[in-house]
């Protein structure tokens, strides 16, 4: 369960503070397919970082599997984000030197997998995606909508409870977003919690849920719930 | 977990870079490794002892432009009053100084005859009182004594009748057997019969960049010259004061002569090696310059490879990698490229070598030589790299959801 209390999120330059989160509040359950919206700059991304432990947070409280991030150092951060949280990026992130097989064994090597145990995972997580054939390819020589997959791949491999996609549709045609989004909901229906930032209307309706955030707030704001306040206390 | 396997993959797919700085790596090592060999030779020929006791020694020319002079009733005038100095050990007259850069050479035969092999030598024309004015140590033998001593007029060409060699000298003459030579007859001018009588541990010749600068031999001659040296030992500590007081009795003495360029032996090998050091400190300039150039280069191409991959870098932190594996990717890679210069390096400089000891004569250079460049810029490297991957490890993950 991922439970966000009053977060804020200030960006602080020598003349210009930046409220980009403002006592932010959101919990999202597990097996949750959280599809998040919302007008460029009003703090989906500030979002998406705080929950993926890309970016500290100013104050307020937040819980990720009942463990509160605020206290975890970097490497703890680092180490959480390898363990229980899957990225997916707009812009695909794939390493351009590396093949799919050894771009998607990157962040199992952070792991600290055996060989056996990474080989495993590559193949059943790239065999997931239907690219298993093609490992040995650079991502150059895949489509958008391939390269996607393989981001996917690689994000699963680690087996994350939590998967945190930032536009993954963003850079693809409208046939290769559906195929993205049709995987995105298998995967959802195996178990695992997808939160995941568009701008698209019509993709961001086939997630279970979908809030808004506007000027840094979720517009509607989510009810914090008994269980989250077990949570937090 | 090490990524070694990924790095190399990744290299092998931007090779240019790569291997400009590997062969960068590898020109430095082969060049450093033998700049440092011929340094290290030249040190090794700068400290190879004299023979003489150069802490207490001097020495002082002695030019007569007076008519009639009897040369040899004022030598052993000189030579009394020097020896009977308070201070004074002993003191001889001598043609030559080792490592001043002028002396004389003789070549010595086993037969007399022409056509017969011969080995060359330094040759000093001194007195009884040699071994105890220069501070030579007899290791065999007997020393002169004062009747071997003749008078050798200028242009004179006969020899007498017997010598004292270094044991460098001896071990030439006869390899087998140095202590042989004792007793020994060798030939000078082809067929002038030397017996060597003795044999001293070293004295240098008088130039330090012949390959025979070991071999030395004394006769026994005062010299009947209108110049010459005279050469001086003092008891320890009193050499300094002594020379100014020498050199004023000597020339008070007799205004009928010069006494010039009064001068210690340490002076004299100093400046005799003045060439050597000043090739050393190029030598040393050139190692510096070089690897200072590589260690640039590794952080040149570091910074460049690291904002080429800002984004690569903050989507392995994303990932989960940490500051340290951040840290450790960047010092891997470098290790791995300077593992592929070095091993060229290593190639080269043995190359190198093998050149130089052909062309010049040198020694071949030793394995200990190869492993201290191999170490040394394994350390300039993981040093060069080290602020590069501080730089890359400090990439925060967020960068990898920013659009670029």
């Amino acid at each position: 369960m991922l439970v966000m209390k009053n977060i804020n999120k200030i960006f602080q330059t020598a003349d210009i503070q930046t409220h980009a989160l403002r006592d932010f509040c959101l919990q999202v359950n597990e097996g949750d397919f959280v599809s998040v919206t919302g007008p460029s700059g009003s703090g989906k991304t500030t979002f998406l970082n705080i929950a993926g432990l890309l970016e500290t947070f100013t104050n307020g409280e937040f819980l990720l599997d009942g463990e509160e991030v605020g206290q975890l150092n970097d490497d703890g951060r680092s180490r959480m984000r390898n363990q229980k949280i899957g990225f997916i990026f707009q812009g695909f992130n794939l390493i351009p030197d590396l093949n799919l097989y050894d771009n998607v064994d990157v962040p199992l090597r952070y792991r600290g997998f055996n060989a056996k145990e990474r080989k495993r995972r590559i193949e059943e997580s790239l065999e997931r995606v239907g690219l298993a054939s093609r490992m040995k390819h650079l991502p150059s020589q895949l489509s958008g909508g391939q390269q996607q997959r393989v981001a996917i791949a690689r994000a699963l491999a680690t087996s994350p409870r939590f998967l945190l996609a930032d536009e993954p549709t963003g850079n693809l045609d409208s046939e290769m977003a559906q195929g993205v989004m049709t995987l995105l909901e298998e995967i959802n229906q195996q178990g695992t919690t997808i939160i995941m930032v568009t701008h698209d209307a019509q993709l961001a309706q086939r997630a279970k849920r979908t809030i808004q955030v506007k000027d840094g707030r979720v517009s509607e704001l989510e009810k914090v719930t008994p269980i989250m306040n077990q949570a937090i206390a | 977990m090490l990524e070694t396997g990924l790095i190399l993959r990744a290299l092998a797919r931007n090779k240019i870079g790569a291997m400009l700085i590997a062969l960068q790596i590898a020109l430095t090592m082969a060049i450093m490794v033998n700049a440092i060999f011929m340094i290290q030779d030249r040190q090794q020929q700068m400290k190879r002892a004299s023979g003489l006791d150069e802490a207490n020694t001097f020495y002082l020319t002695n030019t007569i432009f007076g008519q009639d002079y009897n040369i040899i009733s004022h030598l052993q005038t000189d030579l009394n009053m020097i020896r009977n100095t308070p201070g004074v050990v002993d003191a001889i007259q001598i043609n030559a100084v080792p490592l001043s850069g002028s002396g004389w050479s003789m070549a010595l035969q086993h037969q007399p005859g022409e056509d017969q092999d011969a080995v060359g030598s330094a040759i000093y024309m001194v007195d009884e009182h040699a071994l105890n004015s220069l501070g030579l140590e007899l290791i065999a033998g007997t020393n002169f004594s004062q009747a071997d001593v003749e008078i050798r007029k200028d242009g004179q060409s006969t020899w007498p009748a017997k010598t004292i060699i270094t044991k460098a000298f001896a071990e030439n003459l006869y390899p087998d057997d140095w202590q042989s030579a004792i007793g020994k007859t060798v030939y000078i001018s082809q067929n002038q019969p030397l017996q060597i009588i003795g044999v001293i541990k070293a004295m240098q010749a008088p130039w330090n960049g012949w390959n025979g600068v070991e071999r030395s031999m004394l006769v026994p001659f005062h010299r009947e010259a209108k110049g010459g040296y005279y050469f001086i030992r003092t008891e320890p500590g009193q050499r300094d004061a002594l020379m100014p007081i020498i050199e004023k009795a000597l020339a008070e003495s007799d205004k009928e002569r010069i006494i010039r360029r009064v001068t210690t032996v340490e002076e004299t090998r100093k400046r005799s090696y003045q060439q050597q050091n000043a090739t050393n400190k190029i030598l040393m300039t050139v190692v510096i310059t070089l690897t200072l150039i590589t260690g640039f280069g590794i952080v040149g191409l570091a910074i460049f490879s690291i904002n080429r991959r800002t984004k690569q870098i903050g989507t392995r932190r994303a990932l989960g990698a940490t500051k340290g594996q951040i840290m450790r990717y960047f010092m891997m890679e470098n290790f791995l490229i300077s593992c592929v210069g070095i091993l060229i390096g290593s190639v080269g400089a043995v190359a190198l070598n093998m050149w130089l000891v052909n062309s010049f004569n040198l020694s071949p250079i030793s394995f200990e030589l190869v492993a201290f460049g191999v170490v040394a810029l394994f350390i300039v490297g993981q040093l060069a790299v080290l602020y590069p991957a501080r730089k890359a490890a400090l990439i925060p993950p967020a960068t990898a959801t920013r659009t670029i």
